[in-house]
């Protein structure tokens, strides 16, 4: 028992919804309503009842990582907000073992007029640390967002840069046991996100139990190991995402194609696979090695001249180098449906580290990206040469320019005299 | 461990859950002590003055023109006295009522104990009373009126202020989540409420008969109360200090349990 975090039974939540764009938001409605059906049952009527959830049962072990996936309306935020404690459920029962956070929280309860010092404390206190705990951390925390010298500003004069930073350490430092994540809800750059999911996995290996409810396939299968796949409130499948995923895509395909209409490009990697030059899947290069990357796509439209590119992001988050369909010369006129697109890359010089595999996938032009998907990791591996040698590494060729001295001997003297 | 179910029953106040949050609401009293003034010119300075302008507003027209009787203490310092629970108690109970509507960013992403909110709503101008107490001293120094022992129940009043804001502010505070009609009726109701507090005239002005009745507005005891402790007239009367408590202990209860009650869908409604 003692490894259980999360043990749901049965848990409902039903919302009533009243016919008519309009709720009985103002007395006046309610009165009106009285008066002109005095008898309860009649108003009762009309209301419906509408189930965001219906009997959901499901254990999460401690160190488990769970994805939540379900289309849209299927329940997946109203599950985060009863675990959360936001909403209470109808009927049913989840026990909690360990302290939850959620990044869904972050900079909740930040008050403009007040100092990042102050906000610091009273964000902690609001996400449910002690006092003693934020004064500890305190230094961290500041450290982390990088604001020393602001600390004691107003947090309305942050830049909005600032700001996310701040809010983000102070719920980086709640180190919670169970960790809730609504990437719907997840806002800001590429690479504050890329922070949020660095976090989420570090606290994962440190032990703590991660609910991601996401629509992006790759992230789920990137992070979680067990996905529970809502659908219509109930729970549909409870498994590993290699059995779940496939069975949402194809249950989406369907329903997705029609919401093509609103003119909105939409087109995901649903996988990214890594060979090496004779096709065998790996995760580990020799350096200098080639490397085959296969992207599986699929897109209810029909896309013209999209513009792929394949992006090599070091583990620092330093961007090695990007394969482009533009810059290659390869030209893609239409793309529709499910497909395959694979490049090869020029002998892998990069030093040994390990790297993530990033696809973005653009329009014509490059004003619009379609989409981005943070990918896959694989290593480069050589017995030298590591980030200390920089970024790559070519052999050069070293020689006494001997002739250049016999024919010129001062000029590149007095070259170094001017400057 | 947490256990999360429906809550059943209207008296699962889960009032301990307040006592171990009880640093949480240390610190949003704290950030609404520290915001209230922030980017004013006179800052802190309101705190005073607002009090001070409402009593020589009411010296002028209430003392001078209707000439009020203050039972042989100069109007100034008589109207001064209830003027700092009154203050107290309308920017309480105004603040109370908007808090849960005012927190919608916390009560939609967070948990925590909702009572916190229009707990701290209503502790925070306590702060205020302090401050304005200090400026009555000076005023009584000025009037050449010394304090009596009974100043030392000073404290026992001003908990009895603060339950008040809380018992009708806790109701308000509910009821505007569903009703944004709260709002606009609030003003209304703090000036009735004004006029039917002995705040500009002596409770002495009430007919007899209707001494009791007056005294299920809890303000009577609180300010009578004041008047006692600091400028040593008679003790209120037993029985209008026995209504005005009863009120208030059934009116906050009946609060809490109504709050707890709504905040089961607060973050559905808000």
């Amino acid at each position: 028992m003692s490894d259980i975090a999360i043990q749901a039974e049965k848990l409902s939540k039903r919302y009533t919804i009243t016919p008519g764009s309009h709720r009985h938001d103002t007395l006046y409605h309610q009165l009106a309503e009285t008066l002109k059906s005095p008898f309860r049952r009649d108003r009762r009527e009309k209301e419906k009842d509408f189930w965001a959830l219906q009997d959901i049962s499901f254990e999460a072990r401690k160190g488990e990582a769970l994805g939540i996936i379900g289309h849209n309306g299927a329940g997946k935020s109203t599950l985060l907000k009863i675990l959360s404690r936001i909403t209470e459920p109808t009927s049913g029962r989840v026990r909690i073992y360990g302290r939850v956070g959620s990044l869904l929280e972050v900079g909740t309860g930040f008050h403009p007029e007040l100092t990042g010092r102050e906000n610091i404390f009273l964000n902690g206190a609001i996400i449910g640390m002690k006092r003693e705990e934020i004064h500890r951390l305190f230094d961290a925390i500041v450290d982390f967002a990088e604001i020393e010298e602001f600390i004691d500003t107003p947090v309305k004069r942050y830049s909005s840069g600032m700001y996310v930073r701040l809010a983000f350490a102070v719920s980086a430092h709640l180190r919670p046991e169970i960790l809730i994540i609504d990437e719907v809800l997840s806002v800001g750059d590429l690479q504050f996100q890329r922070k949020c999911t660095n976090y989420a996995e570090e606290l994962q290996k440190s032990g703590s139990t991660i609910l991601l409810v996401s629509h992006n396939m790759f992230s789920v299968k990137a992070l979680c190991n067990r996905v529970l796949y809502l659908s219509h409130g109930k729970l549909l499948t409870d498994g590993s995402p290699e059995e779940v995923i496939p069975q949402f895509e194809k249950e989406g395909s369907s329903t997705s194609s029609s919401s093509s209409s609103e003119g909105d490009v939409s087109i995901s990697i649903t996988d990214v696979e890594l060979f090496d030059e004779s096709g065998k899947e790996r995760a580990i290069f020799d350096f200098g090695e080639r490397m085959r990357i296969r992207l599986h796509y699929t897109t209810p439209q029909v896309i013209h001249n999209p513009n792929f590119v394949v992006a090599l992001i070091r583990s620092d988050d330093v961007a090695c180098c990007n394969y482009s369909t533009a810059l290659d010369g390869y030209s893609i006129p239409t793309l529709s449906g499910e497909g395959i697109l694979e490049v090869i890359t020029p002998p892998l010089k990069l030093v040994s580290e390990a790297y993530e595999v990033h696809v973005l996938v653009w329009d014509k032009d490059f004003q619009r990206p379609y989409c981005f998907q943070k990918g896959l990791r694989f290593h480069v591996r050589h017995h030298l040469f590591s980030t200390h040698f920089g970024v790559f590494h070519e052999d050069a060729e070293w020689s006494v320019p001997t002739g250049l001295l016999k024919i010129n001997p001062g000029s590149s003297q007095e070259v170094c005299c001017h400057d | 461990m947490v256990d999360i179910q429906p809550t059943k029953g209207l008296l699962h106040l889960d009032l301990f859950a307040v006592w171990q949050h009880r640093e949480l609401l240390y610190f949003l009293v704290w950030r609404d002590v520290l915001t209230r003034y922030k980017q004013t010119a006179i800052g802190a300075g309101w705190v005073i003055l607002q009090p001070l302008i409402t009593m020589i507003i009411f010296t002028v027209i209430f003392g001078n023109l209707a000439r009020f009787p203050s039972e042989g203490i100069p109007y100034p310092v008589f109207a001064f006295t209830a003027l700092l629970p009154w203050t107290y108690f309308s920017q309480a109970l105004a603040r109370t009522s908007g808090s849960v509507v005012g927190s919608t960013n916390l009560v939609t992403k967070i948990y925590f104990p909702r009572l916190l909110i229009p707990l701290s709503a209503a502790i925070a101008p306590v702060v205020d009373l302090i401050f304005s107490f200090a400026v009555l001293l000076v005023l009584m120094a000025w009037y050449r009126i010394t304090p009596t022992w009974g100043m030392l129940a000073l404290p026992f009043f001003i908990v009895l202020a603060i339950m008040t804001a809380l018992a009708v502010g806790l109701w308000f505070a509910a009821l505007n989540v569903k009703y944004r009609d709260v709002g606009s009726i609030m003003p209304f109701i703090i000036q009735i409420w004004m006029y039917g507090s002995p705040i500009a005239y002596p409770v002495s002005m009430v007919p007899q008969k209707w001494q009791l009745l007056y005294g299920l507005n809890p303000l009577v005891g609180v300010i009578e109360g004041f008047r006692w402790a600091l400028l040593g007239k008679a003790f209120p009367d037993v029985a209008v200090m026995a209504v005005s408590s009863i009120v208030v202990v059934l009116l906050l209860f009946g609060g809490i349990v109504y709050f707890k009650k709504s905040e089961q869908t607060f973050a559905d409604l808000i």
